[in-house]
């Protein structure tokens, strides 16, 4: 049983790993519009290169 | 709104292509040296691909691949898909906007948001999206479909705005400016309480985890029913690890409540008033005893611990909060939305003469300014140059639009209808009298009676039961055994803690307000929901909410082909009584015929040739003059028209009278059926209009309503005073109206809908607004209001019989922390899934007027 002493800290550190992940998704827009993505994903990628479709920066 | 319907075209099908080498008509593969046909003989490269474009040109869609192919206009005769309005985009190219409106890019370029109109679906967001492919200098465009706004990043440098905002309009969708205060704050917030939401759930995740091994066995306290613990180290590091995380669960996630608490405890203590405390107070209460109590005993090793509860509770409870603030979010987007229509620039002549497109703020007194038609006047002052007519509904009332030549006075607000005046300024922005009603919705915020939620109201007496039950409580195990009183008190506490019943208002209104959403009426406020079911007075602006604020052919009697004689003359004049008749007859069987031979003779009408015969249309005793007198029974037809406001016109076909027709603001088809169902239900409809009084009185003898309670002639300040008065009778008013004279009306009222085409400032002024045309939808608010509210009534029975329950069980001594933890969420997801399953602003419910 001694190892939950090693496991249960580790499983904290994931979790905070996940808050960390999730706080980054919010603040980068991600929950704002959460329709639009799902459709987007029917679209063709359009391959050029040169002119990559830019993420919108955060207002 | 007409009344014949134009016939759906069916498009031909393009013509064929050139052999093999321009690819498969379909899908643009290579055909080959062997193509298969379409029936047109179009080249594809399989049977397949013909069948499809076949099945397509038959059902009449073939325009898909203009729209899919080079993206080149898809040349649809007859019907006009919106168009960016020349204002709006002159608008988007001026250093102004670019300066307040555009802000700096990653990329070095600006970033702008425009909310574009028309979009529905994933094709619409594949179109848009290809604009950096299509314009250069355009170097992103993202669509949030559901929001309807674009988000654009571009080189000013090398493209100019207007020039996506025409890409944009070749395929029908409308682009507008999106002002920069509708961006930023409110997601901001949203963003910062989402955050919040899964920083509870994951602490309250592992804390739960912590808590079975708690509950299996690990902690003998812990309601397991063993004699002692198997691993007494494990139970005290189990303990710990809660409390760490339970802290930044309280500290960070439970800050919200605190501090709405604190500020609830400070205000009923000013007051000397324990109703005014808040609901977030016994919410405190609870986490703040649950957590003490707990933290001793996981550092002292003795007693309950109950942070599973506590931290579970705190997520969902910030869960509803955000919920509630989305839903709040889409109505003020949805209001934004309708405010971008109208531009804030204006055209001023300059001193040579050149006509430039300037921010309304840079227009001085003494300036010049041009009004094409079909655009608002953005000044007061006289018109110097042109003549034309000015509707003035949305000012005055007045439903007939009104000529005005050079010398003649006109306002901000009203709109040019037929030919471009210029109009010096005299006043502008808030000297305008748009201006100063504006500023008086502006500032009228405060002075309404303040509403207390029902759930607030509830707050202050909940917190008053539970501590005395806490005190009960505490007498109780004074007596039966005095070392069991702590435990005892704070299960008690930790158990009535409102979860279910805070969840329960937010939860309930927010599925509402997205229901309502969807049916096109949009509430801006919880305060405006509740209002609205205790409304007993309707209050209703005439022009453009119980008719339909335009010109319309009202009624007629007589030769229906005369009429469309009299429209086929009528289309080579501007006079909005031939508008009128082209709009309701333009599709008749006649229209086809053309006129020729026109003359309008001014002010009296328009003789001409259509389909062979002379046609004479015009005022009545100018007709009669022309051709033959009129029998006597359409003579009284046209002088009941005249009583109801309406222009009644005469049409002669070759020297004999065929026909007379009244032209007017017609009544709305639906407004006769509320103030029926309004009166009904025991509410006292009033009428206040600006218009004349004798035709406020027709309209109001038409749908039945009490002479006594139609009110012509009033101004916009003494529709206000009206209302005010209503109110002071005791009376709960709720103001319907459409135009800037109703604002004041609006903002006074308990609460006040915008119907739908309702101009800015009424849409600033009111509480709520109907995106779909008519009337009908303010019965489908009421009613749906009236579900919600009572939804929100059951909900909060039902928590309050569950807080009865669980405190009837702690005084007893049953409560433990595993209790608690079963029972919280039982009755929270019981409230969840009630306030889902609730009945209002259901389509059944907007069609039932019960």
């Amino acid at each position: 049983m001694n190892v939950l002493f090693v496991l249960v800290p580790l499983a904290l550190g994931l979790a905070f790993a996940a808050v960390l992940a999730f706080r980054w998704a919010v603040r980068d827009g991600q929950f704002d519009d959460v329709d639009t993505p799902a459709l987007r994903i029917l679209l063709d990628d359009v391959a050029e290169p040169d002119a990559p479709t830019a993420r919108p920066t955060d207002p | 709104m007409t009344l014949a319907v134009a016939p759906a075209r069916v498009r031909p099908a393009r013509a064929a292509r050139p052999a093999h080498d321009a690819g498969c008509a379909h899908c643009g593969l290579p055909a080959g040296p062997h193509p298969a046909r379409t029936a047109a003989g179009e080249a594809c490269c399989c049977t397949g691909c013909a069948v499809v474009r076949d099945a397509l040109a038959a059902s009449g869609l073939g325009p898909t691949y203009d729209r899919l192919r080079g993206l080149g206009p898809a040349a649809r005769p007859g019907a006009r898909p919106p168009t960016t309005e020349a204002l709006a985009r002159a608008e988007l190219d001026t250093p102004g906007f670019l300066a307040e409106h555009t802000r700096d890019s990653s990329d070095g370029g600006r970033t702008v948001d425009l909310f574009v109109d028309g979009v529905h679906c994933a094709a619409c967001v594949w179109l848009i999206e290809r604009l950096p492919f299509e314009i250069d200098g355009v170097t992103g465009a993202r669509l949030d479909l559901p929001r309807a706004r674009l988000t654009l990043t571009f080189d000013p440098e090398q493209v100019q705005l207007s020039a996506v905002a025409d890409w944009l309009s070749r395929f029908g969708y409308a682009a507008r400016p999106a002002r920069q205060h509708a961006a930023g704050g409110p997601t901001e917030a949203e963003r910062r309480l989402l955050v919040r939401v899964g920083v509870a759930w994951a602490l309250a995740g592992n804390v739960m985890l912590v808590a079975f091994a708690l509950y299996s066995g690990l902690d003998p306290s812990a309601g397991s029913g063993q004699a002692a613990a198997t691993d007494p180290a494990m139970a005290t590091a189990a303990r710990w690890i809660s409390l760490l995380l339970a802290i930044p669960s309280v500290v960070y996630g439970g800050a919200p409540f605190f501090r709405r608490a604190w500020a609830s405890v400070r205000s009923a203590w000013t007051a000397r008033d324990a109703r005014r405390l808040h609901l977030d107070t016994p919410i405190s209460l609870g986490i703040a005893v649950g957590f003490g109590q707990s933290a001793v005993a996981a550092v002292t090793g003795r007693g309950e611990v109950w942070f599973d509860s506590i931290t579970v509770l705190i997520a969902a409870l910030l869960t509803a909060r955000w919920i509630q603030l989305r839903s709040r979010r889409l109505a003020g987007e949805a209001s934004e939305r309708l405010l971008a229509l109208v531009p804030r620039v204006a055209r001023r002549v300059g001193a040579d003469g050149r006509v430039e497109v300037v921010d309304l703020a840079d227009v001085r007194v003494g300036d010049v300014v041009e009004v094409p038609a079909g655009e608002v006047v953005p000044v007061d002052g006289p018109v110097v140059a042109g003549q034309s007519r000015v509707d003035r509904a949305v000012l005055t009332g007045e439903a007939r639009p009104e000529p005005v030549g050079v010398g003649a006075r006109v306002e901000a607000g009203a709109t040019n209808l037929q030919t471009p005046i210029r109009v010096r300024a005299e006043a502008v922005g808030e000297g305008t009298r748009v201006g100063r009603l504006l500023a008086f919705v502006e500032r009228g915020e405060t002075r309404r009676a303040p509403v207390v939620l029902l759930a607030d109201r509830i707050g202050g007496v909940f917190v008053l039961a539970v501590l005395t039950l806490a005190l009960a409580t505490a007498a109780l195990w004074a007596v039966l055994d005095p070392s069991q009183i702590a435990a005892h008190v704070v299960a008690l506490l930790v158990v009535t803690c409102p979860c279910a019943l805070g969840m329960a208002t937010p939860l309930a209104l927010a599925v509402a307000s997205g229901r309502a959403a969807r049916a096109g009426i949009f509430v801006k406020s919880d305060k405006a929901v509740q209002r609205l079911t205790e409304v007993d007075t309707v209050v209703l602006d005439k022009t453009g909410t119980l008719t339909e604020g335009r010109m319309e052919l009202a009624g007629w009697l007589g030769d229906e082909a005369a009429l469309d004689l009299a429209a086929a003359v009528e289309a080579h004049t501007t006079h909005p009584v031939a508008a009128a008749l082209v709009r309701a007859r333009g599709d008749g069987p006649g229209a086809g015929t053309g006129g020729d031979q026109i003359e309008v003779v001014a002010g009296q009408g328009v003789t001409g040739r259509a389909g062979g015969h002379a046609v004479v249309v015009g005022r009545p005793s100018w007709v009669e003059a022309q051709a033959a007198p009129l029998p006597a029974a359409w003579h009284e037809a046209l002088a009941a028209w005249a009583a109801a406001g309406h222009t009644p016109v005469a049409v002669a076909v070759d020297g004999r009278v065929a026909a007379v027709l009244a032209v007017g603001d017609r009544i709305r088809e639906d407004a006769a059926a509320l103030v029926r169902q309004l009166e009904a239900e025991g509410r006292h409809v009033h009428v206040l209009s600006g218009d004349d009084p004798a035709v406020v009185a027709s309209v109001a003898r038409t749908l039945g309503i009490d002479p006594s309670r139609a009110h012509g002639g009033v101004s916009p300040e003494g529709k206000r005073e009206a209302v005010a008065r209503l109110q002071a009778a005791g009376r709960v008013v709720l103001m319907v109206g459409d135009g800037v004279n109703d604002t004041a009306a609006l903002r006074q009222a308990d609460v006040g809908a915008a119907v739908g085409g309702g101009t800015t400032a009424s849409l600033v002024a009111a509480d709520l607004f109907l995106t779909r045309p008519g009337v009908r939808p303010i019965l489908d608010a009421m009613g749906g209001a009236r579900l919600s509210m009572a939804t929100v009534r059951r909900l909060l029975g039902l928590s309050l019989a569950y807080n009865a329950l669980g405190a009837g069980a702690a005084a007893a001594g049953l409560v433990t922390p595993l209790v608690a933890a079963a029972a919280m969420p039982v009755s929270s997801l019981l409230v969840v899934g009630l306030a889902l399953l609730q009945p209002s602003f259901r389509r059944a419910a907007a069609a039932d007027p019960t």
